[in-house]
């Protein structure tokens, strides 16, 4: 059966995601509990920010709207990784340390796709309307432009890419590790910096976080940008930064593999 | 008698062996997350007091809200660092029949493991605070408040102990119990002035607060820290109480749990 | 013509490192650690035909696995030559990929919570095998094996044997011309380990297959294999027919007698014969020079009350035990050929 590579990845696709699908809502508390921990996590984010907006005016340049839609757009990116690749971090260190991985390794496509995108989280899709509404709800508030409405899917798909990349390389740090799980740790973390805007950060970890480890620019150049045309170097930063993590991660993850020893051989 | 005490203190010693092998993870997982959320907090309220840090937000200036922040750190490194992850695997994986033949308990092997933990968590807050002091960070409280802060918190650590086993022993049913955990973290999170002080809240919240144990959590004992308690006696008791509701529910669900697995071989 | 796999002094090397116990040793492991470095493959070469099956044999440890994922692309090795259809593995070619297969009888590729159907869907969209011989070959494999009316069910419901046939299924759906079998019967009552191996043999008659195959299962090898590699801390330790194998140790044949009665054990037919009898003196083995192997049974049969009499069935098993608790013989004979050390 000749196809083209594309068309074989999308099969593939589909039916790791229906599969993996499958199993997840076989799990009915879990999946309800989920959604739950969605939810609250969004009305926390949220809450906490409009709480420190009853006693102050603004936080650097940005007023209780503009900031709440920030933490809307994060949210927003939040969800669709939590969705789409969140999982597979996870099960990757466990692949590692019990050596499953090895069964990943030997299928006929690339193992990058392979590893991060065998798995999806339905519960994801059942918050997917509430992260959106309330996107939509704080984008209403800070009057948006047609134009703003439009760019708002790209960005969101540019800062979701920017941080799975950034992800992916720190994730092929478990190729080193007996336990991994705690670089996922570490990931969470670079994702509770991303979700606070640049101008929170002092100046030289605001430079570090836009450079080296270019976390602050998955939300923050975008959103400046929204609000202020003249911010658009940051996307071109973010662009810069996304074709430089790929590129990073192809380097990284061909040595991680050369340096995977397989776990009890 | 004694000997028991042995079986203790060696269950100690194997854990302790065990966090410490990985030393990385440990690091990244328990002591890591908490500095960045103190690192991000200390620029997200120096950014807010911008130009003018004496200014005053509910009573406090950047000064005494970076020493909340700091206090809430190590109250949540001793407080809530420990989460009973193997005892999840251990029940899903089934080895929790090594334990129905051990002259040990499950609870008390357990229960060990968590000691060993907190002497491990004492020792890093420690440091922390030392370097902190060091730095000028932060003032150390008088001795009667810290020791006072210490000794209650680590009273909040049985309580979040007894949370996290009863989150473990739901591992008889469900089948990932981090969920759990991380809704319990949100939640307390948000409601007991571990984000920031419960003073910026709504003054409905507050008031609602206080018949629920969540300010006693952490917004008393990081007061304790600061020198200024509020009657203490309510928080001990309050958490008391919901140790012992717990204890006897985990009690009561243990029974239940380990009859499943018992008779269907799980 | 090429063979269709070779290797030439392929070696892997792994670093660990020292702990010593408790606090003192995680402070002091803290502070420097002293790296170990094993060769867990040494130096390892050789050529495999097309529709050979091979069995890898050693004690545990001595680099079999290593070996296998050596020649799957999992592991990088560290130096040596390696080619497999043409491919080095490590570049993990997709052409590569696609016509190989690897199955682990202590790991799962399948789904632990769905049933292996919907695995071997997943699995039919990676290696792109169409709807009809995706049919087709689940149909033929699943009354073969006969796991027919499990293909359903949950998987963590299976029985091991029952999840192990699923595993060979889901390694072959794809029709590889290169099979690599990681103890597959480990663990699995009698029955289902001779399914699996007839199971084997049939695949390998109508396509032709090449198979590698480890095991500690001395049955599998003598029933699937018709040549022998033995390796022993990574080396090679030797490389021939099974019926040379069974040689390294002498031609004589083991044979056992039981009597209805105790027996002197002091008789002279029993001298020189290597006889180890039991306490109550009832019965004996005894090893006897294949030349005379008929002349001396035909005695005993005639003149001792001879209630049992076997010969011994696997030969290799009683070899393989020898060599693996006395390792030494083989180096004793080192030299003596050039890949096979011991003729």
């Amino acid at each position: 059966m000749k196809q083209s590579p594309l068309r074989h990845y999308w099969q593939v696709y589909k039916k790791m995601a229906s599969t993996s699908a499958s199993v997840e809502m076989s799990f009915r508390i879990s999946f309800c509990l989920l959604v739950l921990m969605d939810l609250f996590f969004f009305l926390s984010i949220l809450a906490s920010v409009s709480f420190i907006y009853d006693h102050v005016q603004t936080i650097g340049p940005w007023n209780r709207d503009q900031l709440l839609f920030f933490s809307a757009f994060m949210l927003t990116i939040d969800n669709i990784h939590m969705g789409l690749v969140s999982t597979n971090f996870w099960m990757l260190s466990f692949a590692i340390r019990t050596g499953e991985l090895d069964f990943t390794l030997i299928k006929p496509t690339h193992s990058l796709f392979t590893v991060f995108f065998r798995q999806i989280r339905p519960s994801s899709f059942v918050t997917l309307p509430v992260a959106w509404g309330i996107l939509i709800h704080y984008g209403i508030k800070v009057q948006l432009s047609a134009l703003d409405w439009c760019l708002i899917p790209l960005f969101l798909i540019l800062g979701l890419t920017l941080l799975c990349l950034i992800e992916f390389i720190v994730s092929t740090s478990m190729f080193w590790l007996t336990e991994g799980t705690g670089i996922n740790f570490l990931r969470m973390q670079m994702q509770q910096l991303s979700r606070w805007p640049n101008f929170v950060y002092s100046s030289l970890s605001r430079k570090v976080l836009t450079t080296a480890l270019p976390v602050l620019l998955i939300g923050s150049a975008p959103v400046h940008f929204i609000y202020d045309k003249n911010y658009w170097p940051l996307i071109v930063a973010m662009l810069v930064a996304i074709a430089a993590c790929y590129s990073v991660l192809l380097f990284v993850w061909n040595i991680g593999l050369k340096n995977y020893d397989s776990a009890s051989s | 008698m004694s000997l028991n005490l042995l079986k203790w203190w060696q269950t100690i010693k194997v854990s302790w062996v065990k966090y410490t092998a990985y030393r990385l993870n440990f690091f990244l997982q328990i002591v890591g997350p908490v500095l960045v959320f103190f690192f991000i907090k200390y620029n997200l309220w120096s950014a807010i007091y911008g130009e003018n840090p004496e200014q005053m937000i509910q009573g406090y200036n950047l000064k005494s809200m970076v020493t909340y922040h700091i206090w809430s750190m190590i109250v949540t490194m001793i407080g809530q660092g420990h989460a009973s992850y193997n005892m999840s695997e251990d029940i899903r994986m089934g080895r929790i029949s090594s334990y129905l033949i051990y002259p040990f308990n499950f609870w008390e092997f357990h229960t060990a493991s968590f000691l060993s933990f907190q002497f491990l968590q004492l020792f890093i807050s420690g440091v922390t605070i030392a370097i902190l002091v060091a730095f000028n960070f932060v003032e150390l409280p008088s001795t009667y408040f810290l020791f006072h802060g210490v000794l209650y918190t680590l009273f909040i650590s049985l309580f979040w102990f007894t949370l996290q086993y009863m989150a473990g022993l739901l591992s008889f049913w469900l089948e990932e119990t981090w969920i759990l955990r991380v809704l319990m973290g949100i939640v307390t999170g948000f409601l007991s002035g571990y984000l920031f002080p419960l003073d910026l809240y709504p003054d409905w919240l507050v008031s609602l607060l206080q018949y629920t144990p969540f300010p006693y959590l952490t917004y008393y004992p990081i007061k304790i820290f600061m020198g200024q308690p509020s009657p203490l006696w309510i928080g001990y008791a309050m958490i008391g109480l919901w140790i012992i509701i717990g204890a006897t529910i985990n009690h009561l669900i243990w029974k239940k749990g380990i009859k499943l697995y018992t008779a269907a071989g799980m | 013509m090429q063979s269709i796999i070779s290797s030439q002094k392929l070696t892997k090397e792994f670093q660990s490192y020292k702990k010593e116990p408790g606090f003192l040793g995680t402070l002091k492991s803290f502070v420097s650690r002293e790296s170990i470095r094993k060769k867990a493959v040494d130096e390892f070469s050789f050529n495999i035909e097309e529709g050979e099956i091979i069995g890898l044999l050693g004690p545990n440890g001595a680099g079999k696995t290593t070996l296998m994922k050596m020649f799957t692309g999992i592991i990088v090795p560290s130096s040596g030559e390696l080619s497999i259809m043409g491919h080095r593995p490590s570049d993990r070619d997709k052409q590569f990929r696609k016509n190989i297969a690897l199955v682990m009888g202590q790991k799962s590729q399948l789904w632990w919570d769905i049933p292996a159907m919907d695995s071997f869907l997943l699995l039919q969209r990676f290696y792109e095998v169409s709807d009809a011989d995706f049919e087709e070959r689940i149909e033929e494999m699943s009354t073969l094996l006969g796991v027919k009316e499990l293909l359903n069910v949950h998987v963590r419901k299976l029985s091991l044997g029952e999840r192990m046939k699923m595993e060979l299924m889901a390694s072959l759906l794809h029709n590889p011309k290169v099979i690599f079998l990681d103890e597959p019967t480990i663990g699995l009552d009698l029955v289902a380990q001779e399914n699996i191996r007839q199971f084997i043999l049939d695949f390998h008659r109508k396509n032709n297959t090449t198979i590698i195959i480890t095991s500690h299962y001395m049955a599998d090898v003598n029933a699937l294999c018709e040549r022998l590699v033995l390796i022993f801390d990574g080396k090679k330790a030797f490389d021939g027919p099974i019926s040379e194998f069974e040689k390294i140790l002498g031609s004589e044949k083991n044979v056992s007698f039981t009597f209805d009665s105790s027996q002197d054990t002091a008789a002279e037919i029993w001298n020189d014969r290597d006889a180890d009898w039991n306490e109550n003196k009832t019965v004996v083995e005894l090893r006897i020079p294949e030349e005379s192997l008929r002349e001396v049974s035909l005695e005993i049969l005639k003149y001792l009350p001879v209630t049992e009499f076997n010969t011994e069935k696997m030969p290799i098993e009683r070899v393989m035990k020898t060599l693996m608790e006395n390792p030494e013989i083989l180096r004793n004979c080192e030299g003596s050929g050039e890949n096979m050390l011991c003729r």
